[in-house]
């Protein structure tokens, strides 16, 4: 775990960030991956049923497991969804799977994150590499963006 | 016949040729097209959905056919220029020539990572990073901060593998495609290089950086060197596969090529070696 380490020394130099928005959404995002149904067990630490909701190095992540029928933009128990998710969701219809996905977000913005077949995680920002959980590829995800804001832009191109 | 060469073999004028024909498909847009179009494909391909350019078969025919596409937009602006490759099993400190101010520029700064040195530095002005996952304007880098530059050894075990690729086709598959591609097996190969250098190069937008196009040269040259290496192996699979493009299939996004039609890359260009 060297790497770690080495980037442990880089985000050091990254100042705390300002919180925002402890009341914002949820910013989900439909996990493109399908999965084998056993999402919430691969969630480990985060139990309760795999949802997570920290600051970590100054920013919100916030995600969780997300009921399929989410897919195509109907709402779950999260309120109203932003537009982005809305975007996102619909443009990847034509492909979602039927079982459940992974949602994941920093400071209220969706993070595209992607189910592999083996049961680990990847995200838009670390796409070559993967975690064993929503919460680590969060982190691993804040860890790689340091004070930036996530693109909603990039969400709308598919 | 167009000839890829070995980036460290370059000469400070076809060095100068590639960086200025990079800037102006920068200049014009057209750049940025490839990496919205890269973007699109790795948040959309899955492994147990559709999949073509990524954690598939058509990984190695998907990228062959994107390369040509963006060495053909090069020679538009010079037709001197070809794709060079980056052999980062030779070339593989961050004081190698590839990161040369007068090339693609060095790593970036510890404070955010940003490059500051070479043509691809925001200071210039020509190089904003527009397509992005989140607002940074700047191409970043961390050269070996993460991640490892695979040896040559690793890369022989791969090319040793005789079977092109196998069910269930995705980033759980054993065979050659998958253990070039790095979802499995020792030293990661292709996922590890873009860990490696980190910034964009580690992101769903990674032809940010030009480095993108040396790195995909060199595994295109690896997916060469293994046909000659294994002539009675060809690309799998060849018909009815789901979720899948086979062998006869067409790959998007321009749907009238298939990976039959990319086996024989002597027929677009060549290798220096």
């Amino acid at each position: 775990m060297t790497a770690v380490t080495r980037r442990n020394v880089l985000r050091a130099a990254f100042t705390a960030a300002v919180v925002t928005g402890t009341g914002a959404a949820l910013a989900p995002i439909v996990l493109a991956d399908s999965t084998d149904g056993t999402a919430t067990d691969a969630a480990g630490s985060e139990h309760p049923a795999g949802h997570f909701d920290e600051i970590y190095r100054g920013r919100r992540i916030q995600g969780g497991p997300v009921d399929g029928t989410q897919h195509g933009g109907a709402h779950g128990a999260h309120g109203a969804q932003p537009a982005a998710y809305r975007a996102a969701a619909a443009s990847s219809a034509p492909s979602a799977p039927s079982g459940p996905g992974i949602q994941v977000s920093i400071d209220g913005r969706p993070l595209h994150v992607m189910r592999r077949a083996d049961g680990s995680y990847l995200s838009l920002v670390n796409h070559y590499e993967s975690f064993p959980t929503p919460l680590a590829v969060a982190r691993a995800a804040v860890d790689t963006i340091g004070t930036a804001q996530l693109s909603t832009a990039s969400l709308h191109h598919h | 016949m167009a000839v890829r060469k070995n980036q460290a073999s370059l000469t400070a004028t076809e060095k100068r040729n590639f960086v200025n024909a990079v800037l102006e498909l920068k200049r014009t847009g057209v750049y940025d097209g490839f990496v919205k179009t890269h973007n699109e494909f790795i948040m959309s391909d899955s492994d147990n959905g559709d999949r073509v350019g990524h954690r598939s078969p058509s990984f190695l025919p998907w990228h062959r056919r994107f390369l040509i596409q963006f060495e053909t937009e090069l020679q538009k602006v010079d037709k001197s220029v070809t794709l060079p490759y980056w052999d980062w099993t030779v070339d593989r400190t961050t004081n190698s020539g590839i990161w040369g101010a007068d090339f693609l520029g060095g790593n970036g700064r510890s404070r955010d990572s940003q490059v500051m040195d070479g043509p691809f530095a925001y200071s210039t002005g020509k190089w904003n990073i527009n397509v992005n996952v989140d607002n940074r304007p700047y191409l970043q880098r961390e050269l070996g901060a993460a991640g490892a530059l695979p040896t040559r050894a690793q890369v022989d075990a791969v090319l040793a593998m005789t079977t092109y690729d196998m069910a269930p086709w995705n980033s759980g598959s054993d065979g050659f495609r998958n253990n070039l591609e790095g979802w499995r097996g020792q030293g990661r190969i292709h996922n590890n290089v873009h860990v490696w250098i980190g910034g964009q190069m580690a992101t769903g937008v990674s032809p940010n950086d030009p480095a993108f196009w040396l790195h995909h040269a060199n595994i295109d040259r690896l997916w060469a060197e293994w046909q000659k290496m294994h002539p009675s192996s060809g690309y799998l699979p060849t018909g009815g596969t789901p979720n899948v493009v086979d062998l006869n299939d067409t790959m998007r996004p321009w749907n009238n090529v298939t990976p039959a039609d990319m086996l024989d890359h002597t027929k677009f260009y060549t290798y220096d070696r």
